[in-house]
């Protein structure tokens, strides 16, 4: 617990709060121009909506995980830190300290997220949020930001140049944009494919009629078992490698 | 007490080994300098001392207690360190960068501005130790390593890139920590002089392996002066003066002899001549620290 609380303090002035503010502000420009476009009140609304959120989390989650886990790990680097803390504390529990930091912070974010599109999509007159959907999406979109947050601060900690963590990153977000293209098969393959795979809404296109419909749907236990098998391999190898490091 | 013992201590990188069965012994209250030219071992050995190297084989023992990975943090809870450059959060202020040591050595926080005031550094603590010059985050490091006030003080080359003002302050500081606060202080060195100037206890060590350690005084007592003489045959000579209960030495074509009262030289010189041995040269010599280095590390004594 003082680890985390110190992780809290270390990030003074790191520039956390403008980069989540940033996330939801993308997000916000972006779902505001999608939704601009749509009839009003649509139809399916929050569907729409539960639809639509996690494409835009594949693509701006894994940028933001990889932007955090290097704005905290960089901090150790830079002044070469970890050769006074891991006389104090061992490697492995300065490890865990700011995974629960990154666990946090993606906590708080995504919890503000779903409140403000929750509220967005009251006043455009959706109706009573459904509060279990939109409570299961935020708890399916932390976990999976959370496997990649895991990759992320192996490659922030382990490298002392940010520059492959970030390009992790940003080739992520791409592929994670682009998995959604992909057989079931490969986008199981790759943990940023996640966030389509834990879609709570289906559609289906009519090519008859033109219409599109949209239903609820649960994710698949074999998706959430290999999600978390991934989160297991990231969180393992990147303390492996932390730990292992001598400084 | 001896407050550190390392057992063969060795550390292997590659095919390299750049600690060689090292057996250091601190004694408790004592400022050990730690002396040796640049890539001797010295940083790998106090960073293994430390736990943030591992050794290959080896035992190391702190206050008596072996040291291991279950127990090194409990163990270091005594110990403070500050080993290369110190380390620091340039975007934190200086007595932020404090306060992060202090709580996770769980020191009283009063204990913050008393160290700042040690290393003078109370009325900068509020700026950003990024701004700091070198010598200022020098300071921060040895206040962090000093907060909690513990019993062993680990400094590597702590006077490094400080100007001449700030060298001399650091050494007075680490001078004074056994006498004000009970510490004993490993500080290591490539510079003869600074160690002459600070150390009480001195361990040499050239490529990993220790080739000295003992007490300064020890050590200045190799450079004691002895007279050299070189005659037209030094080996009868040498019987000669064996027969007379003079031990010698032979060193490049000069023999050793002890620093000997006027009246013995000139008897010995009487002697020589009733055997027709010429005397080519007597003189008297005294050998500096940095000969005495440079016979025990085989390098100039500031590398």
């Amino acid at each position: 617990m003082k680890n985390l609380k110190l992780e809290f303090f270390k990030c003074r002035r790191r520039g956390v709060l403008p980069v989540c503010l940033g996330l939801l502000a993308a997000q916000f420009v972006w779902m505001g121009v999608f939704l601009a476009r749509e009839e009003s009140p649509a139809p399916d609304g929050w569907k729409l909506l539960l639809y639509n959120l996690p494409l835009v989390d594949a693509i701006l989650l894994p940028l933001t995980a990889a932007v955090l886990a290097s704005r905290s790990g960089e901090t150790e680097h830079k002044g070469s830190a970890l050769k006074l803390l891991e006389t104090m504390a061992t490697p492995g529990q300065l490890y865990a300290a700011k995974f629960f930091w990154g666990a946090l912070v993606l906590a708080g974010v995504l919890l503000v997220r779903s409140a403000a599109f929750m509220l967005l999509g009251f006043e455009l007159g959706y109706g009573q949020p459904p509060f279990l959907r939109w409570a299961a999406f935020t708890l399916l979109s932390w976990v999976v930001s959370l496997v990649l947050y895991a990759l992320q601060q192996g490659l922030s900690l382990r490298f002392a140049n940010q520059a492959p963590a970030l390009i992790a990153g940003l080739s992520g977000s791409f592929l994670g944009l682009l998995s959604l293209l992909f057989p079931l098969g490969v986008q199981r393959c790759l943990p940023w494919g996640y966030y389509g795979l834990m879609l709570l809404v289906r559609m289906e296109w009519d090519p008859v009629t033109r219409a599109t419909s949209f239903f609820w749907r649960e994710p698949e236990a074999l998706d959430l078992g290999l999600l978390c098998l991934w989160g297991g391999l990231f969180l393992l190898a990147g303390r492996a490698l932390f730990v292992k490091k001598e400084v | 007490m001896t407050i550190i013992q390392t057992q063969e201590l060795c550390k292997r990188y590659g095919t390299a080994m750049r600690v060689k069965e090292l057996n250091l012994q601190v004694p408790e209250g004592s400022i050990y300098g730690f002396l040796g030219p640049n890539g001797a071992g010295k940083s790998t050995t106090l960073k293994m001392l430390l736990g943030l190297v591992r050794s290959t084989s080896g035992e190391i023992q702190l206050f008596g207690k072996q040291m291991g990975p279950r127990t090194r943090v409990e163990i270091l809870r005594q110990v403070g360190s500050l080993i290369e450059s110190p380390s620091y959060y340039g975007h934190l202020t200086g007595e932020e960068n404090l306060r992060i040591v202090q709580t996770m050595r769980g020191a009283p926080a009063e204990q913050i501005d008393e160290v700042l005031q040690i290393v003078r550094l109370q009325d900068q603590k509020n700026k950003l130790a990024a701004h700091y010059s070198l010598g200022m985050k020098q300071r921060l490091g040895l206040a962090a390593a000093l907060l909690g006030f513990p019993r062993l003080l680990i400094l590597d080359e702590p006077t490094n890139g400080l100007d001449p003002a700030g060298i001399q302050e650091m050494r007075e500081l680490i001078r004074s920590l056994p006498q004000r606060f009970g510490m004993t202080v490993v500080v290591s060195s490539h510079l003869l002089s600074e160690i002459d100037q600070m150390a009480d206890t001195v361990g040499i060590i050239r490529e990993g392996e220790l080739v000295f350690q003992d007490t300064l005084a020890a050590l200045h007592g190799r450079s004691r002066p002895h007279l050299a003489l070189r005659t037209t045959d030094n080996a009868v000579a040498r019987s000669l003066l064996e027969k007379q209960g003079l031990g010698c030495t032979e060193e490049e074509g000069h023999l050793i002899l002890p620093l000997l009262p006027d009246h013995q030289v000139a008897a010995l010189n009487c002697a020589l001549a009733g055997q027709q041995l010429g005397i080519l040269r007597l003189e008297e010599r005294k050998k500096s620290l940095e000969d005495i280095f440079l016979e025990l590390t085989g390098k100039a004594a500031s590398l």
